[in-house]
């Protein structure tokens, strides 16, 4: 247990440590989200939805604040998978696959933390229309919250198996890119997943990529009723599981054929 | 007036950082790299520049070759300041740097020559007996048409070498180039650059933390430490002046009584050698011989000077580095 | 002249280099593909919901986005060595290596990289600038085609030049480059659209300081036959000359940084 809190406090001191950095990356994902807004407000003018504009408009910035959540951005990690170096990893006496969870949820939550915090505050400075609206209610905001960390848990374990399998792809690069483009597209960063065709939308927000944001977002702005929030939660809470369970398995095989071929 | 000329180079690198931890001020500091550095050298020399990291040698090679401009002083190479127009400047010299690659990684090494001829501007003909005079002397016939990354070490650097040198540059900076070389390449490579200095008057100073290279190579030496020059002149004169102790391996036949050596000479043994050291100035050597026979029948005996990295180390330290 | 067969033999010598590891390539290009190809999706799916833009058409929201995709990727592809590379060279002091060579700076940059993967996007690119046309439909004569050539020339120069802004950054050491990324690729994704899409300070932004507009939507838009603010043809032709113009002063200020770069070390 010592060992993924380590993880943790390290992570947060890294990205307090490029603070400088990260303020670029704010200013840059807060202009994203002002092209964003504009464009949709310029849409919708042309042909009102049945889905509120301020709605639209509060996807947009959850989205663009939780942005470092969608993608594998451990460069260290990615380093290490490219050159062989996790070989020696895998000789360590720890459960990996627990030590890398706690790494890439670790990475996740203090990454964008730093970042997300103070662009929702601008957000919220905005006037409605452009700005972020507040939540439907307050057993809304708290579903979403625990809807929040459920998915985080979800994506982790889906990073998680991303890696398992780009470690035996002979191509990882071109790998990575098309796994992080399915993740930028279907958990709604492109293009709001409300925004989809409404006949997709029952199979889009079944699948895991959709229960990191899509879902807490549709429930802080109230698209889902509170009345759903129960069935949510326990497809998130199945697909973590689930996914967990494949991860699992599938770093078990890779230890194991590591060892194998003796390096 | 000589082929370099360097007279009271300063330079100095402002860093900013954080004045403590988690202040968001920044301080400047000033960190002077060089300080009033002056020297000559002529045409045709083989010079080692020498001294502990961050001295400003490299600094000193930065300004000489153009990449940096030093905020005093003056600097001419063959009648050339090498920080005006630096487009002319660079086809007279040649720099070649240990740990950095100038030739593409992925490609044949002749591919890389031959976009270096494009880059210099060299006519075909003066790039072929160039190239054909340069792969005989640093045996790269078989490797011309291998990329890069396929090559040894000590090939890659032999590679790098002929690169820099392909437009006939009139001095050569050298960069740590032995860095990580065996000692099969590392005497070619120092028999490489004895010949090219021989054959073609090539300048060439030579920044090296290897005294072996320097020794074997260079007849001059140039000392900097803490950006100031502190010595100018021939390596053995330098290490005269530090290497006062001696060191002796003695083989007995038989037992020795080593009891009847006097203290503080550090002797140690390793099976049937005794090893010590002295110094000819407090305790002259046959005073010692005479006591070494005392102890027990001398089969045979080895005197050496200090280790040369030892003596640079302590030359550093007396020279408070 | 000299420079020019000069960049040509480096792409050469490049290309073959990259094509060292064809299954690598393939792989990638391919990723490139489906990226661009996603990007592509999300403006086909706007526009199943919404069915127009303003005034503008599927055809002419297609057009555009094509415009733009091939353009930006032009410039990925080669002009990586200051897109991409540019940052990693000042950091590991690669960029010494090419002060030592008797040639211009931001020519051997240009010369140091180059990323054939693009082609993929290109290519979604020219599919979208087709399917749009047809769609419009576009009447095409060919002054019509002169002006897209101009614009797709144009615009790599200006996208070229927003790229040197970071380059710029880098060798002043600035810590946070990336936000120069709202320039760049704020630009390709907020010009996607037409720029009367924006409000004022938008628009004010990708007219005057990074000329998107002006390099691609005032001949796209005569393209289409919609001409923007109702300006004249002959605007449609000199408008994205501003996109040269750009990568002109960016130009001298790369050089002014290089001096700065020269004498303060690294």
């Amino acid at each position: 247990m010592r060992a993924y809190l380590s993880v943790f406090r390290l992570r947060r001191r890294l990205e307090t440590q490029y603070r400088g950095a990260a303020l670029g990356g704010i200013i840059c994902q807060v202009f994203f989200g002002l092209i964003l807004i504009a464009l949709y407000r310029a849409l919708y003018a042309g042909k009102p939805q049945a889905l509120p504009f301020p709605h639209v408009a509060t996807y947009v910035w959850l989205q663009q604040a939780f942005f470092r959540m969608l993608l594998a951005s451990d460069a260290d990690l990615m380093d290490k998978i490219r050159t062989g170096g996790i070989a020696c990893d895998l000789c360590r006496p720890v459960n990996l696959y627990g030590f890398y969870y706690a790494r890439i949820l670790a990475q996740k939550l203090m990454g964008s933390l730093l970042r997300g915090v103070p662009m929702l505050v601008f957000a919220a400075l905005l006037p409605e229309g452009w700005g972020i609206a507040p939540p439907a209610s307050l057993p809304a905001l708290l579903l979403s919250l625990a809807a929040l960390a459920l998915g985080l848990g979800c994506v982790s374990a889906l990073e998680n198996i991303t890696m398992a399998f780009t470690m035996r792809t002979l191509d990882f690069r071109g790998m990575q890119a098309m796994l992080n483009l399915l993740m930028m597209v279907l958990s709604g960063n492109i293009l709001p997943l409300t925004l989809f065709p409404d006949s997709w939308q029952p199979v889009i927000t079944a699948l895991p990529y959709a229960q990191l944001l899509d879902a807490p977002i549709r429930l802080y702005t109230g698209e889902y009723a509170l009345s759903r929030a129960g069935g949510i939660l326990l497809i998130q809470a199945a697909w973590t599981a689930a996914l967990i369970l494949l991860g699992l398995a599938m770093w078990h095989k890779n230890q194991r054929r590591m060892i194998i071929q003796g390096g | 007036m000589s082929y370099i000329h360097v007279q009271g180079l300063n330079k100095r690198f402002i860093v900013r950082r954080k004045r403590e931890k988690g202040s968001l001020l920044r301080e400047k500091q000033v960190i002077p790299a060089l300080r009033d550095v002056s020297f000559d050298i002529e045409e045709g020399e083989l010079v080692g520049y020498i001294g502990p990291n961050g001295a400003g040698k490299s600094t000193t090679v930065k300004i000489l070759s153009g990449i940096l401009t030093p905020d005093s002083g003056e600097a001419a190479v063959g009648g050339r300041v090498p920080w005006k127009d630096r487009k002319e400047y660079v086809k007279h010299i040649g720099v070649v740097f240990g740990q950095r690659m100038q030739l593409w990684w992925d490609v044949p090494v002749q591919d890389s020559y031959d976009l270096l001829r494009d880059i210099y501007r060299i006519p075909e003909d003066a790039y072929r007996q160039r190239l054909n005079e340069l792969t005989e002397a640093l045996d790269l016939g078989p490797l011309l048409r291998t990329p890069l990354r396929l090559l040894s070490l000590g090939q890659r650097m032999r590679a790098e070498l002929c690169g820099s040198l392909l437009h006939r540059p009139r001095l050569l900076f050298l960069d740590e180039p032995t860095i990580g070389l065996d000692a099969v390449s590392k005497l070619a490579l120092r028999d490489f650059l004895r010949w090219e200095n021989r054959e073609n008057r090539t300048t060439i100073l030579l920044t090296t933390h290897d005294m072996e290279d320097i020794a074997a190579l260079c007849p001059r030496v140039m000392v900097l430490g803490h950006g100031q020059k502190l010595y100018d002149g021939g390596l053995s004169a330098l290490l005269s002046r530090f290497d006062r102790t001696r060191t002796v391996t003695v083989r007995y036949d038989g037992e020795p009584d080593l009891s009847v050596l006097p203290a503080g000479l550090g002797i140690s043994r390793e099976g049937e050698l005794v090893r010590l050291s002295y110094e000819p100035e407090t305790l002259p050597t046959p005073d010692l011989l005479g006591l070494l026979q005392k102890a027990g029948a001398i089969r045979e005996m080895t005197v050496q000077p200090q280790n040369i990295d030892r003596l640079i180390a302590d030359m550093y330290r007396e020279m408070d580095l | 002249m000299d420079t020019i067969r000069l960049y040509l033999r480096s792409m050469a010598m490049l290309m073959k280099s990259q094509l060292q590891y064809p299954a690598s390539f393939l792989m990638q290009t391919l990723a490139q593909l489906v990226m661009e190809g996603g990007e592509l999706m999300a403006v086909i799916l706007l526009i199943d919901r919404f069915d127009r833009l303003n005034q503008w058409m599927p055809g002419d929201l297609y057009f555009c986005f094509g415009l733009m995709s091939v353009s930006f990727y032009l410039t990925e592809c080669f002009g990586r060595g200051i897109t991409g590379n540019f940052p990693s060279m000042v950091r590991t002091g690669q960029l010494d290596t090419l002060l030592l060579r008797p040639r211009g700076v931001l020519t051997q940059v240009l010369c140091s990289a180059v990323d054939p993967r693009r082609i993929a996007c290109i290519a979604v690119g020219t599919v979208s600038l087709v399917m749009g046309s047809r769609m419009a439909p576009v009447l095409w004569t060919p002054v019509k085609a002169l002006l897209l050539a101009e614009s797709v020339f144009c615009a790599f120069w200006l996208i070229l030049g927003l790229f040197l802004i970071e380059a710029v950054l880098c060798i002043h050491s600035v810590r946070s480059v990336e936000v120069a990324n709202a320039l760049t690729y704020g630009g390709r994704s907020a010009c996607q659209y037409p720029i009367d899409t924006y409000p004022r300070p938008l628009r004010v932004l990708f007219t005057v300081v990074a000329p998107f507009a002006l390099v691609m939507h005032v001949p796209a838009s005569h393209i289409l036959g919609k001409p923007l603010f109702q300006w004249p043809l002959w605007t449609a032709f000199l408008a994205p000359l501003s996109g040269i113009a750009l990568f002109g002063v960016m130009y001298l200020v790369f050089r002014r940084a290089m001096r700065f770069y020269r004498s303060a070390g690294s």
